[in-house]
């Protein structure tokens, strides 16, 4: 007992030491982000550098951080909110964790689709649900549109991720708008009935059962090809991600990561700075480079990426697809998509 | 002395009710906010999709209790009573398992799969990393118990003529009964709130079911439910075990100073013994081997200077958290040996719910009453894992103080000792075991616990579970092996700190 009196305040000046400095300084920014890249990293570096600003993070996973933020309340020490997919986005603008911003600059660099429009969250990267097809199952050009993939002809040729996946739930919720319940709950069902194998927990697993031909065509965001592609994951990768053609459906569906000043902030103008800097196309291109990301306009520089080619967007806003994502996870978890 | 001595047993009272208010409140934060929170029209039956998902939880629970109760009891009586090659090796060893985080083990496993074309997926695989990950709960408790209880009990028995394996069944086995049965009940309620590996592995789970109902579908109401039914599961557990512990109820001072001479294990039979002590270190080695071989390419580790930071935060919360927990399941286990009232055991039970909520849900409900009350996230995050892993430290104390007859108790009284007292000279250095292995446990089970370190740490504190779940799930295994080989490491450190110690004395 004796020895535990003398060790717990002890451990607590250990912690504090270890949590660094802790008086607000007047040039930094904090940020809650639902981003995890250790690449995004180098770009708040760079904005440091820039800037003189100093980035204190804390990543975790969105639904963590949207809880804290709401809780903590006027109590948050958070300045920008960073998230992960469109309907999180609007979640998170509905509960009212953004302030409005009016930066010239801002409305500027980002398309009117990929902001709100009150000016309370902005896009900075965007990710596109793409096919990944192996030629020697499926024709890619008999491929065109989400639709596509119920059709009978890709009976045990399907792969998909699980339902957990928030990029199938906004998949799903932008069907729902685009063509409406009784249509997309026929599209799930049909997908479901053309499963080759149980759900994917992963999309890199995924993507080389197609390449292995145990599917003909998997669905998933094309940055996971891309980074097979450059090598990063191996040679083995690269050489099953070469059997793989990307097709992007038209219109296609576009996911966001976006950023927003928390209705809170205490350092304003440099959360502001901070967005600026993320959205501007010096960052862009550091988001493309690293994450294979396309920027928020045009389709970016990256080699690897331009093989793909371009996309139409189906051009529905976060707001309409925050709108739909619980109906979209009902209408999924009804229909058998694990 | 009388009013002196209620007095104690008062103060003692208001500290369990404090500890135990201080484990459920978050819950009850919880609940509050889900039922503001709940929407009109929500009902709240299991559906199809909750009996699946309890329907897989009960059979991981089933299986892994099986299997993990199996592998731990044989494992821990073979490096408790017999003697085979690199039985001291071994038994450190056996922390291995734990010590990696299972998320990444699965990650791993199906990455490492994937690339040989092999599927690992589903239910069966799913018991198997589960049952590889917790064993070690069943291997210590039972070990501490079969090196601590009655050899000369054995002794007399082999002395009669008892065969070994009879005496095993018949006077080791019954004996260490409780431990083994906390150990199982331990290790199956971390089955019940694992969330990372049984999700990679597509097992849907009361866990994930918890979370995606809530987060996913918005429905709080329907958590609730689900959280309640995990909830059962666990309070049925933890009856069993006590019932297990009741029938088998014999006190015995353990290590009265005889030496034990260990079983000399010959020929095939050591070899075997040592074959299966070292098959799940063995395997958890295997997995991220494996990886490694066939993944070198994609192998990146960070800087010193990434990862030290990481180091140091990992293991002063660790510290940190194990100080604390220690310390509320010490309190919990005297107030229960001197006021052995009903509403204390209900209360001390009550305190050890949080092991059974899973991380992330205990996580919203600390971030519910954080939040407001403006408490600093360090202070949060301490709570949780003192909330979280009490009944790890608390299970083998109340095992082990059930082996210390009354009697013992009674003569330090009547010769004028006071509980504190009673406590330093009597019981810690009885307890002296138990408590050690329950502050391993706590400290390697907060060096890898994510979903509360991932949502209540303040910034720029990330640590090496934090980091190894960055990069596994932006699917980058290659990256998060370095992190998670350290915290392996950690593991075995202590491991090897402690277990010597324990044989002692």
């Amino acid at each position: 007992m004796v020895m535990l009196r003398r060790t717990v305040p002890l451990l607590g000046a250990l912690l504090l030491s270890l949590a660094g400095p802790t008086a607000a300084q007047s040039q930094e920014v904090r940020v809650y982000s639902g981003r995890h890249y250790s690449s995004d990293n180098a770009i708040y570096e760079r904005f440091t550098k820039a800037t003189g600003i100093k980035v204190r993070l804390l990543e975790s996973n969105d639904s963590a951080i949207v809880e804290r933020l709401r809780s903590e309340g006027l109590n948050s020490s958070a300045d920008v909110l960073i998230l992960v997919d469109a309907a999180k986005l609007a979640n998170a603008t509905e509960l009212g964790l953004f302030q409005p911003i009016g930066s010239a600059e801002l409305m500027r660099d980002v398309p009117l689709s990929l902001r709100d429009p009150k000016g309370r969250w902005f896009g900075l990267t965007r990710r596109v649900r793409a096919f990944a097809v192996n030629p020697k199952l499926v024709n890619p050009a008999s491929l065109k549109t989400y639709a596509d993939l119920a059709k009978p002809a890709l009976r045990g040729k399907l792969c998909l991720r699980n339902r957990a996946s928030v990029y199938n739930q906004s998949l799903v919720a932008d069907q729902l708008i685009l063509r409406g319940e009784p249509a997309t709950r026929a599209w799930i069902r049909g997908m479901v009935a053309n499963l080759a194998d149980e759900v994917y927990t992963s999309d890199t697993v995924m993507a080389r059962d197609v390449a292995r031909a145990i599917c003909g065509v998997g669905v998933l965001n094309s940055y996971y090809v891309a980074r097979m592609l450059s090598g990063q994951t191996g040679s083995a990768d690269r050489d099953s991600a070469q059997k793989l053609r990307i097709i992007y459906p038209n219109p296609v569906h576009v996911n966001v990561s976006g950023a927003g000043v928390t209705r809170h902030a205490k350092n304003r103008s440099q959360a502001i700075r901070l967005i600026e800097f993320l959205t501007s196309s010096t960052a862009a291109e550091g988001f493309a480079q690293a994450s294979f990301e396309y920027p928020l306009q045009g389709f970016g520089n990256n080699p690897i990426l331009s093989r793909f080619g371009t996309f139409t967007p189906d051009g529905l806003s976060a707001a309409q697809l925050g709108a739909k994502a619980k109906a979209a996870v009902k209408l999924m978890a009804d229909n058998g998509w694990q | 002395m009388t009013v002196s001595w209620r007095q104690n047993r008062l103060n003692l009272m208001a500290v369990v009710v404090l500890i135990s208010l201080l484990a459920l409140v978050p819950l009850l934060a919880l609940g509050w906010d889900a039922w503001l929170g709940r929407e009109p029209g929500t009902s709240l039956s299991l559906g199809s999709e909750g009996q699946l998902q309890l329907q897989n939880t009960v059979a991981m629970v089933l299986g892994e209790g099986v299997l993990g109760g199996v592998l731990g009891t044989a494992i821990g009586w073979l490096s408790a009573a017999c003697d085979f090659p690199g039985r001291r090796m071994l038994r450190i060893a056996q922390l291995l398992p734990m010590a990696f985080p299972a998320y990444l083990q699965a990650a791993s496993l199906i990455d490492w799969g994937s690339h040989q074309g092999l599927r690992i997926n589903g239910l069966g695989w799913a018991i198997a990393m589960l049952s590889l990950a917790n064993y070690t709960y069943v291997f210590l408790l039972s070990h501490e118990s079969f090196s601590a209880a009655g050899h000369s009990l054995l002794d007399a028995s082999r002395s009669l003529g008892v065969g070994p394996w009879r005496s095993f069944w018949r006077v080791a086995l019954p004996m260490a009964l409780p431990a083994i049965g906390a150990g199982v009940a331990l290790s199956a309620m971390e089955v019940v709130n694992e969330l990372g590996a049984v999700r990679l592995l597509g097992v849907p789970s009361l866990s994930a079911g918890i979370l995606d109902r809530w987060q996913a579908e918005g429905d709080a109401a329907g958590a609730a439910v689900l959280s309640l039914v995990a909830l059962s599961i666990v309070a049925f557990l933890v009856a069993a075990e006590r019932l297990l512990r009741h029938r088998s109820r014999r006190w015995n001072l353990a290590g009265s100073g005889v030496s034990k001479p260990l079983w000399q294990l010959k020929g095939w039979r050591s070899v075997l013994a040592a074959g299966l002590v070292a098959l799940p270190p063995l395997f958890a080695l295997l997995i991220p081997a494996l990886w490694i071989g066939s993944g070198w390419e994609a192998l990146r580790s960070p800087g010193s200077a990434e990862l030290l930071p990481l180091v140091w935060r990992s293991l002063g919360l660790a510290l940190a958290a194990t100080g604390v927990t220690l310390g509320a399941a010490l309190l919990l286990a005297i107030v229960r040996r001197w006021s052995p009232q009903p509403l204390v055991r209900q209360l001390s039970f009550v305190a050890g719910l949080g092991y059974a909520v899973p991380g992330s849900v205990l996580a919203l409900g600390l971030i519910v009453l954080g939040g407001p009350l403006a408490l600093s996230p360090l202070l949060l995050l301490l709570w949780g894992y003192g909330d979280r892993f009490l009944a790890v430290s608390k299970q083998g104390l109340d095992a082990a103080f059930e082996r210390i007859p009354p009697s013992v108790d009674e003569a330090a009284i009547s010769l004028g000792s006071s509980w504190s007292a009673v406590l330093r000279r009597v019981h810690l250095p009885l307890l002296r075991g138990p408590v050690l292995v329950g502050g391993l446990l706590v400290f390697v089970d907060v060096v890898k616990e994510l979903p509360l370190t991932l949502s209540l740490r303040p910034f720029d504190f990330d640590t090496l579970a934090v980091r190894v779940f960055q990069y596994a799930s932006d699917e980058r295994v290659g990256a998060a092996m370095a992190p998670a080989l350290l915290i392996m490491l950690f593991g075995l450190i202590a491991a090897s700190a402690l277990i010597p110690s324990l044989e002692k004395r």
